[in-house]
């Protein structure tokens, strides 16, 4: 059984690798127009995939992390535009705004469940949005600043790519070692069953506020990234159509998987790219598909493919 | 500021507020009874919008024809309701709210490009008969006609649906599969039925929204979400399920905007939401609402 388990880590650790080192060597094969889209797509696996650790693994819907991706970005963005700080103290900055961010939101939102919470949060991305959208002096209001002076490395798609990578790569094994962890763990428990977490001694409220503030801050380094990347600040990025998005991450790659949200990223971009050059009524293909997935896709992509490898293995006599 | 000023944002306030109403009651049945959080709602304005639109184009000159207009606006969300009842919802009752969200989300993508297949992105006025357009004299001031009736009919609307809720055999259903569906069942209701009658209720009445605020209005792409967004808040601001509370909630939203606009513009946006955040905060269930 050991030999198994030890096995099992090591060929995940393989596999790892060797997706890492595919990253890494991509650019030498794609175009610039595609290795961009590469990069949109690991922030956005960045974003799903803290947005998860609240929907997935705490079972709590949020409708309103766009915010906290927002907040980042704005933060950044405002704090470069006006020539404020140098650039390293502005991505900190970024950070503790969304943080802080969230650990006020979060503060009040824990104590409500369900429907309730997940309006909360609406609520409260849209009063980001509303300072974005009617701040004109500062945000520059619907138009969004543009031209935000990065360093003069990140003007490459190729060094911002691999910056990008990088922090993502990190972030995304940071959030895995929460989830691995016994916090992670009672997480679960607490998606499971609320009260008998709550009896076995896990204070609930604590913990799902924990999460939702680490939730919070990593989706605030993923605007940051973004805003990194493109240069710009949309109130767009406060929508809430983009915390739905979001949302829709998960659920394609799969919600209880720790890499589904990242994949589901990658496959609703790459959708993205491509629908859209066949037909201009691309939100209706995504509607049928959120539908569908929903009622009978419900593991995702990575739910579908776990699914497969125990069958294989089941056949195989390994389990 | 003039008694006249006053007096024309009051009407243009409560109109908003009347319109919202009737939108915001739809959503707050369907919440409050089946607790389900229908998404789609707006998109259901949209449809009872655009119907209004396409019957007030084609039949333009046959007589009450934008009577017949409103009642097709109405008619069709509420059938485009309860086909998403059947279909869509009914499956992911026993869920949990998570896949209630999905599945009504995707519809307002799916029923945002149905509208753009049919209509297309442009913007489509919507001419009322001429008797309700215009002017009439109410306290020395001209107000619009349309704006007048449509804050009756809002008023006339919640009577109705008050009564219908609270003194007829099919509310008393509604009340009972509110409070315990399992008990409903055992009665010998069929709640499977009651609960698609009561969703496309909810749906009829975004639509009968919709359809009433063409004249005033244009039929374009887009509004579903604002319509959305001022439904929640009154929902929440009135408490899930309670019909009252939604009035007290659109009117005062309506006043909010209307005369928000004139003192500090650039907080009217946001107020709405900033009442909604202190409301979930200080009590979640809302000003008429009963807690869980």
């Amino acid at each position: 059984m050991s030999a198994i388990q030890k096995n099992k880590v090591k060929s995940s650790h393989c596999v790892t690798l060797a997706v890492l080192i595919v990253f890494c060597i991509l650019p030498l094969f794609l175009r610039d127009s595609w290795v961009s889209v590469v990069a949109e797509m690991l922030i956005w696996g960045l974003a799903g995939t803290a947005l998860n650790l609240i929907f997935g693994h705490c079972g709590m819907v949020s409708f309103g992390h766009a915010g906290f991706f927002a907040v980042g970005a704005y933060t950044f963005g405002l704090l470069l535009n006006y020539g404020l700080v140098p650039y390293s103290i502005a991505f900190i900055s970024g950070v503790l705004a969304a943080t802080l961010f969230g650990m006020i939101v979060g503060w009040f939102a824990i104590r409500l469940i369900s429907h309730y919470f997940a309006l909360f949060i609406l609520a409260a991305s849209m009063v980001i949005w509303t300072i974005a959208s009617i701040w004109y002096g500062v945000t520059g209001g619907d138009d969004g600043l543009i031209g935000i002076p990065v360093p003069d490395i990140f003007l490459s798609i190729t060094n911002s790519y691999y910056f990008i990578l990088m922090v993502v790569a990190v972030c995304l094994f940071i959030l895995y070692l929460i989830r691995q962890s016994p916090f992670g763990s009672a997480l679960y428990a607490i998606r499971e069953n609320r009260r008998r977490a709550g009896s076995i001694g896990i204070n609930v409220r604590r913990y799902v506020y924990i999460a939702f503030v680490i939730s919070a801050a990593f989706t605030g380094i993923a605007g940051i990234l973004m805003v990194n990347f493109l240069q710009c600040v949309f109130v767009g990025y406060a929508d809430f159509m983009r915390s739905g998005e979001l949302l829709f991450l998960c659920l394609l790659g799969g919600m209880y998987n720790f890499m589904g949200p990242t994949v589901g990223a990658f496959v609703y971009l790459f959708l993205d790219k491509v629908v859209t050059r066949y037909t201009e009524y691309w939100p209706f293909v995504l509607g049928s598909l959120i539908i569908f997935i929903a009622l009978f896709f419900r593991g995702g992509i990575m739910g579908f493919m776990e699914e497969r490898y125990r069958v294989f293995k089941l056949k195989r006599g390994e389990l | 500021m003039s008694w006249d000023i006053i007096l024309q944002q009051s009407v243009s306030g409560l109109t908003e507020g009347m319109v919202l109403f009737v939108a915001a009651a739809g959503i707050t049945l369907v919440m409050g009874s089946l607790k389900v959080l229908n998404l789609a709602h707006g998109s259901m304005y949209i449809i009872g919008l655009y119907l209004c639109f396409a019957v007030c184009s084609q039949f333009v000159g046959i007589p009450a024809y934008f009577y017949i207009a409103i009642i097709a606006g109405t008619l069709g969300a509420s059938i485009f309701g309860g086909l998403m009842e059947i279909l869509i919802i009914r499956p992911v009752y026993k869920m949990g709210h998570i896949y209630q969200f999905l599945v009504t989300w995707g519809v307002i993508f799916v029923v945002m490009d149905l509208v753009k297949m049919v209509w297309g992105g442009t913007y489509h006025p919507i001419t009322a008969p001429q008797y309700l357009t215009g002017r009439i004299i109410f306290f020395g001031l001209a107000m619009p006609k349309y704006n007048l009736l449509l804050i009756i009919f809002g008023l006339v609307v919640f009577v109705l649906l008050y009564l219908f809720i609270n003194r007829t055999r099919f509310g008393l259903i509604i009340r009972g599969i509110t409070v315990d569906r399992e008990m409903m069942s055992l009665l010998g209701q069929d709640v499977s039925r009651s609960y698609t009658f009561v969703f496309m209720l909810g749906c009829a009445l975004a639509g009968l929204a919709g359809a009433s605020v063409g004249p005033i209005t244009v039929a374009g792409p887009g509004m579903e979400m604002m319509v959305l967004l001022k439904s929640f808040i009154i929902m929440v601001i009135g408490g899930f399920g309670s019909i009252v509370g939604a009035l007290i909630a659109a009117i005062l939203l309506g006043l909010v905007d209307s005369f928000g606009i004139l003192f500090i513009p650039r907080l009217a946006l946001g107020f709405p939401f900033f009442l909604m955040l202190i409301v979930l905060s200080i009590r979640p269930w809302g000003l008429l609402g009963r807690p869980e």
